[in-house]
């Protein structure tokens, strides 16, 4: 299974200011990037590996890094890594851990996977370059989380289908294959207009969304047909009425699966990009 | 390994890593994860010409008959080998979509 | 299919909650990773460790619509 990262010619790593410096060569990994966090409100936090997270400080910006192995997260490293779902997940879960951590105490702007630095210099670099396009991120996410919502048609496993008096001829057997057929399509369409209806309602309570692709049903464990897969950034003292908004949806739609989650930390909405 | 659905893949390796004994039911199960695919394929186009309304009575039985036995069959081999429908689903890029819908 | 209460509908929880509940590996990914994760359609099949076989799957599986059939 291959995991595309961010640029489709690289690894997400910073590798114009990383060298290949043989066996051993240490890099700094950047989870995320907050304002006015004294790291010390972190306690020893751990990131990847078990090593221990550190702050990098530029004006009120703090990059939280730790040292990881360039041999794993150098750009050889990471083609082969990123590859390795037993790899992702162990990163992507260290990952979450620290921006977890981190939103809990401060206004944090996370980095994508894998962004990983020589030395703290570039960390400092980075964070001074690009210091306007932080601050506007921060302010955006601040007092804010991010609310997943999907929405699927409602679907039993092939497993789980009653099963039937077989068909009595062949012309009977498509007729019924037909009549499958067209529910399926049937429920799409009447999913799809739940789901923009929703959609446009907690638009009116988030402060911004994002559409994302839907989720291959081979990746999630969902039998039925995802039609909407959003993410909302909602103002902390919204989210009552935004969940309140979903659960009346909910109870109205019994037809359609509406799938929600939050608070999450504002990844969807504070990812630096590479410029 | 955690066991969120993702995890599943695990199960269904980019690297199908067969040892002598296990040989059998890891080429069954790409063999009749293709077989389901065009048959599936097929059931769809079959439905597709008997909207358009251009098949003969006798076609259209002909074509329904042999579609059912077809299932019948795949059901039997998948059961044959304790597959289940969702066992089909090997990853087949950019074909897979096609699977299950 | 039952109606579950107004209550159960949102499962609104913080990553790491009590139950040890957390956001959905493939969700993370989608968000961590550019482009999410894709998969790869392609299949090395192995025995006894030696690679021997690369199955590309890409093949071009055609309809063949009613002004094609043959006489």
């Amino acid at each position: 299974m291959v995991a595309e990262p961010t640029r489709p010619t690289g690894p997400t790593g910073q590798t114009d200011e990383m060298e290949e410096t043989g066996h051993g060569a240490r890099g700094r990994y950047l989870y995320a990037v907050c304002r006015g966090l004294d790291i010390k409100e972190l306690g020893g936090l751990l990131g990847i590996g078990e090593v221990l997270v550190e702050g990098v400080e530029h004006d009120d910006l703090v990059g939280l890094v730790s040292s990881v192995d360039l041999d794993e997260f150098g750009e050889e490293g990471l083609r082969r890594n990123l590859e390795r779902l037993d790899w992702l997940e162990m990163a992507a879960r260290g990952h979450d851990a620290v921006v977890q951590a981190a939103a809990a105490v401060a206004p944090t702007a996370p980095m994508r996977l894998a962004t990983i630095f020589r030395n703290d210099d570039g960390v400092r670099h980075r964070l001074a370059e690009q210091q306007d396009r932080i601050a506007e991120v921060l302010d955006r996410v601040e007092g804010h989380d991010e609310w997943s919502v999907k929405v699927l048609t409602r679907q039993d496993a092939e497993s789980e289908k009653p099963a039937e008096a077989p068909p009595s001829s062949g012309v009977e057997y498509l007729r019924r294959r037909q009549e499958v057929q067209r529910a399926r399509e049937g429920d799409r369409r009447d999913a799809d207009l739940v789901a923009e209806q929703l959609h446009e309602a907690l638009l009116g309570i988030a402060a911004a969304s994002r559409r994302l692709p839907p989720q291959d049903p081979r990746l999630t464990g969902h039998t039925g047909t995802m039609v909407l897969n959003v993410a909302y950034l909602v103002p902390q003292d919204r989210s009552e009425a935004f969940t309140a908004a979903i659960g009346e949806f909910t109870q109205r739609h019994a037809e359609v699966l509406i799938d929600a989650r939050g608070p999450w930390p504002p990844y969807s909405f504070a990812t630096l990009e590479d410029q | 390994m955690s066991e969120d659905p993702l995890t599943r893949l695990t199960t269904l390796p980019h690297r199908l890593e067969t040892d002598p004994e296990t040989v059998q039911r890891d080429l069954m199960r790409l063999v009749l994860t293709i077989v389901e695919l065009v048959r599936q394929l097929m059931e769809k186009q079959a439905l597709r010409r008997l909207d358009t309304g251009d098949l003969t009575d006798e076609q259209v039985e002909a074509l329904g008959t042999g579609l059912m036995h077809l299932a019948n069959a795949m059901r039997e081999l998948r059961e044959r080998f304790g597959l289940s429908q969702e066992d089909l689903n090997l990853d087949l890029g950019p074909l897979g979509s096609l699977l299950g819908d | 299919m039952t109606a579950t209460g107004v209550a159960a509908t949102v499962e609104r929880r913080p990553s790491r909650n009590r139950d040890g509940q957390q956001i959905a590996l493939v969700d993370l990914l989608d968000r961590l990773l550019g482009t999410g994760v894709v998969l790869s359609g392609d299949i090395l099949i192995s025995l006894a460790g030696v690679d021997l076989v690369e199955v590309r799957l890409r093949a071009l599986i055609r309809t063949v619509r009613e002004d094609q059939e043959r006489p």
